[in-house]
């Protein structure tokens, strides 16, 4: 992007964050988190319920004061200079509030005025957001009489208000409908491209996996090293469909690859393998082909986000 | 500090109560409350003629919007922090540029405007009462400051526990009671404080004695002095208890107007010259002679009380602003991000 014709708030500004801990009186809702969004990529947050991932993202957003570590907006610190953090970051919380006898057009502007917009500014704002997030069409409406999904991106227009560099999204695609799913994905990766920060969480794996750079993992309040928890991946299942679907296809891939019988296991119609890496997939599927089986489909059974996050918390279990 | 800040989130405040059916509900029975109270006042003060009806309808319809606020105010306010907070309103406010003053300042001032309106409405019977005649222009002025003062307290009071306590239900209750401490609870405090201290007062007194009934002829005797003792409690040693009350402050602070009787013209009057009452001490012993032609009996009119006592409500407006004030800044203190502890059980969005 051109420096030159960003208004002078517009740095490039990424999170940083080092050996953040937070607990609530006995309950250590994150004990060891470190992380680090670029400017400019979509960050992923990975982990399962009650992983710290809400409260991470409340120290983040100048909320609430880590009892240790450091945390960084470009050169901000949210804990000392709230205010001016504020001015950076998009907050979009998990637990989604809405003043229900105002409209969306009408909340959008409350925000806008909130952020010291000027009020034909926050009016313009407002209109411009509603048909970023498709809600034009409700701007009027109560918003108590919207659903899950239109409140969603209700809220997502809300942290837009004060064009932030930084966007810190809980869950922003729960609720959403398929369309409206694929739509901020292409939202995320704009945000990307014009050079924000975004950090996203989400339960839905396989749809975070196709819009982000990095991913930071999160189990039990501390941050896994994304390295670490690849090299941590013990096997993982590749899907194999065979043309036609024979009802013998384990038995015949089994005979293919000179396995036992029941290391091969079936699911649905296609046959499931485990393998280490990537260079055992490879070699099995030039075995298979050579052996004249018909492969239609060879693919890892779950998405690498998901398989490392699996793993994880496998080797955590053991 | 900004008052464009501020006065947004008044206007949200605002705006949200403005669009819900219950407050209009709420102002209608209102004002079928004063429309019965002002009819009902106007019939029993009309045996004062034109002059003191005014007044005294005036002062009745002033005691009904302070009583109305001191009920309702509890509910406007007492949930509008940790309200917003359960629905989780409050935190994406405070990830704006808004401070946490600017939050609890507004939400203090949205719940004052919100009492006032009751105010608003019984402006028309206040006007009919001064049609009526018989108000004095500073009797208007010092009771409807003194009213506005009172709404603002009690709002003050609800909105800082709001912020001190986490559950909305709870903290509405805390600041009906701490109200109700002041409302009900002073004359309590009063009352059995004045029963617990108590003094002994002789009473001495003598009459006419007649001996034979129709005779007429005899001189009339007196009879030897009678003399008991009997114990009575000294409010006078806690009358300051009642200065913290509301309804005693409106009275208080009120000029007092009497007629020439020295009877009080309006209600404010009454009430104050009645709790001021209570500061005279009782005399140790009483004294009744039948027998001395010039003995009159001591009888005090109310404005003599008033104007021997000393008044009380710039005392008691003084506690009950540190009180409202010390809550208010508590609250706002409990509600500053970033966060260093929370309340238990609450979610911080």
């Amino acid at each position: 992007m051109d420096a030159a014709t960003d208004p002078p708030g517009a740095v490039a500004a990424g999170i940083v964050a080092t050996g953040l801990r937070r607990s609530f009186g006995r309950v250590e809702a994150v004990r060891d988190v470190s992380l680090h969004a670029r400017a400019g990529a979509v960050t992923g947050l990975v982990g399962p319920n009650g992983s710290g991932k809400t409260t991470l993202f409340l120290m983040l957003a100048s909320l609430l004061t880590p009892d240790a570590g450091t945390i960084r907006i470009g050169d901000v610190d949210p804990i000392e200079q709230p205010h001016a953090a504020r001015a950076l970051l998009g907050w979009m919380p998990d637990s989604l509030g809405t003043w229900g006898a105002l409209s969306a057009r009408e909340t959008l502007i409350v925000t806008g005025r909130l952020h010291d917009l000027p009020k034909d500014a926050a009016q313009a704002r407002a209109d411009e957001l509603l048909e970023l997030v498709d809600l034009t069409q409700l701007a009027k409406a109560p918003a108590r009489v919207l659903s899950r999904g239109q409140k969603q991106r209700l809220g997502l227009a809300r942290a837009l208000v004060h064009d932030p560099r930084v966007l810190l999204l809980d869950e922003p695609a729960s609720g959403l409908d398929p369309a409206a799913r694929v739509e901020l994905r292409h939202l995320l990766r704009r945000f990307a491209a014009e050079g924000r920060t975004v950090l996203v969480s989400s339960h839905v794996l396989a749809e975070l996996e196709e819009v982000i750079d990095d991913a930071v993992f999160l189990l039990e309040g501390s941050s896994v090293d994304s390295g670490a928890a690849i090299a941590a991946r013990r096997t993982r299942d590749w899907r194999i469909r065979l043309l036609g679907q024979p009802t013998d296809a384990a038995a015949s891939v089994a005979a293919a690859l000179e396995w036992p019988a029941d290391a091969v296991r079936v699911d649905r119609s296609d046959v499931l393998i485990p393998l280490a890496t990537d260079e055992d997939a490879a070699g099995a599927l030039r075995r298979l082909v050579e052996r004249g089986i018909p492969v239609t489909e060879f693919a890892p059974a779950v998405g690498d986000l998901e398989q490392t996050f699996l793993d994880l918390r496998g080797g955590e279990g053991a | 500090m900004s008052a464009t800040r501020l006065w947004t989130l008044v206007r949200l405040d605002l705006t949200q109560r403005v669009r819900s059916v219950a407050w209009y509900v709420m102002l209608g029975v209102f004002a079928a409350i004063l429309v019965a109270v002002t009819a009902l006042s106007l019939l029993s003060f009309s045996y004062a003629g034109g002059a003191g009806a005014g007044a005294g309808v005036y002062s009745v319809v002033v005691f009904v919007v302070l009583l109305l606020a001191v009920l309702v105010s509890p509910t406007l306010s007492g949930n509008a922090i940790n309200g917003d907070r359960d629905a989780a309103n409050l935190a994406p406010v405070q990830v704006t540029l808004a401070t946490t003053a600017e939050i609890v300042l507004a939400k203090f001032l949205a719940a004052w405007l919100t009492g006032l309106s009751f105010a608003v409405i019984a402006v028309p019977f206040m006007l009919v009462a001064a049609v009526s005649g018989g108000v004095d222009p500073l009797v208007v002025l010092v009771s409807l400051v003194v009213l506005i003062v009172e709404i603002a307290i009690i709002a003050a009071i609800g909105v800082g526990l709001s912020g001190i306590v986490a559950r909305p239900l709870f903290s509405v209750a805390v600041t009906y009671l701490v109200v109700a401490a002041l409302v009900i609870g002073t004359p309590i405090a009063f009352t059995l404080g004045g029963a617990a201290i108590r003094t002994e007062v002789t009473y001495s007194s003598r009459d006419y004695m007649y001996d034979a009934p129709g005779d007429g002829t005899s001189e009339p005797e007196c009879s030897p002095w009678y003399t008991s003792t009997s114990q009575v409690p000294r409010f006078d040693t806690v009358w300051w208890l009642l200065s913290a009350n509301p309804f005693v402050i409106l009275a208080d602070a009120t000029p007092a107007r009497f007629d020439r009787y020295g009877n009080p013209d309006d209600l404010f009057a009454g009430f104050a010259t009645t709790v001021r009452g209570a500061q005279i001490p009782p005399e140790d012993t009483v004294t009744w002679d039948a027998c001395d032609p010039n003995f009159q009996p001591e009888q005090p009119t109310s404005e003599e009380i008033y104007n021997q006592t000393t008044p009380s409500w710039f005392v008691g407006l003084a506690v009950q602003l540190v009180l409202a004030g010390a809550l208010l800044w508590w609250g706002g203190s409990r509600t500053r991000t970033p966060s260093r502890t929370l309340p238990p059980g609450t979610r911080i969005a």
